[in-house]
């Protein structure tokens, strides 16, 4: 046995000087059945920030499209309907398939892109069930000019879901290397460039009230050192949810279980390096409940996050106070 | 060769006997002897006292930084006490399992936004299905 006395709780006790924000030119369009939103730092009427965010939003609509499960003609849908158990498949995929594996490794497992069947078991789309508790290993070989060859056990269909918005988010993100402070939204997940000096603000949705907002965090770079980039991302049960009978559903999988995820954690929102990262941690910090989410959160070393649970409490890591707006 | 100083004190007997000292002859030592066992009395002193007497505690001090976004002022006393066999904790301390995840702290006060209008949201993806 071990005696342990719990820490105290965090009192806040700031004042804080609102900086200066960026008023970012932003450009839209729609992908991966949600908004496709590229923000610069420009002047509103710059036509190089609007012809650049324009052919970003193209080139990685074109991607999406590649990876996404709806569409029959992607690569992913390709994949899914080929019988064979090793699969050559094409750079963009592989890329996205390798992001997988690294969401995989960094959720401590609850990111489990093998989990199509039982998703659409639990929206009564299929018939098919996943044994609880199986996973279902899955691996990768490198081929020539990034291609790869997919290995996995006969029957097993990929869902990429929100690790390809993460990962087209960082894409994205680099392919916008002439701007210095420049955000990509792919869906609600976000990737963060920030020049030194400057601060970008990033409301966070309070999913209990249609256009609300729960916090703000302020994500900047010292005025004196390099640019920084930051991941945003939310995961939550509250909004891609059904009902069956008199039970409430979710999209969230929990891979030990095969079910939609039994947990107390109505949404988390992580910021750390990267969006394919902050993507991953928070569906994990959902899926394992809100003590153990958090748990885990800390032992990732995340920059902050916030969770707001079923019975109306947020909760967030103390480092996090340090990105929130007063 | 001698200082012209000196040489102006140079008729006193004591001063000669310095200036001109017999072969043989030794300055007075007791005043060394002092000075050497005073030393290393102290020395020896200073040496028990680190021995032997153990250090007192060092008192954690909470330290409020200057720099305006500062928000946590936050004592962490985590005391892990490994029980022995035969050991029971000490009054008031929470028993916990030895197998029981580290306890981490957790923020439950998140300032609430000033109504600000912000362009860049992070939220849920998805949809619901009716």
């Amino acid at each position: 046995m071990i005696t342990a006395e719990r820490p105290t709780r965090a009192s806040r006790v700031a004042c804080y000087s609102l900086p200066t924000l960026i008023v970012p030119l932003t450009v839209a369009t729609t992908a991966m059945g949600g908004r496709l939103i590229v923000h610069l730092a420009a002047p509103a009427g710059d036509g190089r920030a609007k012809h650049d965010a324009r052919r970003l939003l193209s080139r990685i609509g074109c991607w999406a499209d590649r990876l996404s499960r709806h569409l029959e003609a992607s690569e992913l849908s390709a994949l899914n309907a080929d019988s064979r158990t090793r699969v050559p498949i094409g750079p963009t995929l592989a890329a996205a398939l390798w992001a997988a594996r690294e969401a995989a490794d960094e959720s401590e497992g609850f990111v489990d892109i093998t989990l199509l069947d039982a998703r659409l078991a639990a929206e009564g789309l299929s018939f098919a069930e996943l044994a609880a508790g199986v996973r279902r290993s899955w691996s990768l070989e490198s081929g020539p000019r990034r291609t790869a060859v997919v290995s996995r056990p006969p029957g097993v269909r990929f869902d990429l879901g929100g690790v390809a918005k993460g990962w087209l988010a960082d894409r994205a993100l680099v392919l916008l290397s002439s701007w210095p402070s420049a955000v990509v939204d792919a869906d609600g997940d976000l990737s963060v460039r920030c020049r030194a000096g400057d601060t970008w603000a990033v409301a966070l949705d309070d999913p209990r009230a249609d256009g609300a907002t729960l916090a703000i965090f302020h994500l900047s770079a010292p005025a004196t050192g390099w640019s920084v980039q930051w991941g945003v991302a939310t995961s939550g049960t509250s909004v891609h949810r059904w009902r069956r009978g008199e039970i409430l559903h979710h999209h969230l999988i929990d891979p030990r279980t095969g079910a939609p995820a039994r947990t107390d954690v109505v949404q988390a929102t992580v910021v750390c390096g990267s969006a394919l990262r902050a993507e991953a941690l928070a569906k994990a910090a959902v899926i394992a409940g809100s003590t153990d989410g958090l748990a885990l959160l800390e032992r990732a070393g995340v920059k902050g996050a916030v969770i707001l649970t079923e019975s109306g409490e947020t909760l967030a890591l103390p480092q996090t106070l340090t990105l929130l707006a007063g | 060769m001698t200082k012209p100083s000196s040489a102006s004190h140079a008729g006193s007997p004591g001063r000669l006997d310095e200036l001109f000292q017999v072969p043989g002859a030794r300055p007075d030592p007791t005043r060394a002897r002092l000075v050497l066992g005073v030393a290393g009395i102290a020395a020896l002193s200073a040496l028990i006292t680190a021995i032997a007497v153990p250090p007192a505690p060092v008192a954690s001090t909470v330290v409020n930084m200057p720099t305006a976004p500062t928000m946590v002022t936050q004592q962490r006393p985590i005391v892990y006490v490994q029980l022995t066999p035969g050991q029971s904790p000490p009054p008031g301390a929470t028993v916990i399992d030895a197998k029981a995840p580290k306890p981490i702290t957790i923020v439950t006060r998140v300032p609430a936004p000033a109504q600000r209008a912000v362009v860049v949201r992070t939220t849920q993806s998805g949809k619901v299905i009716p």
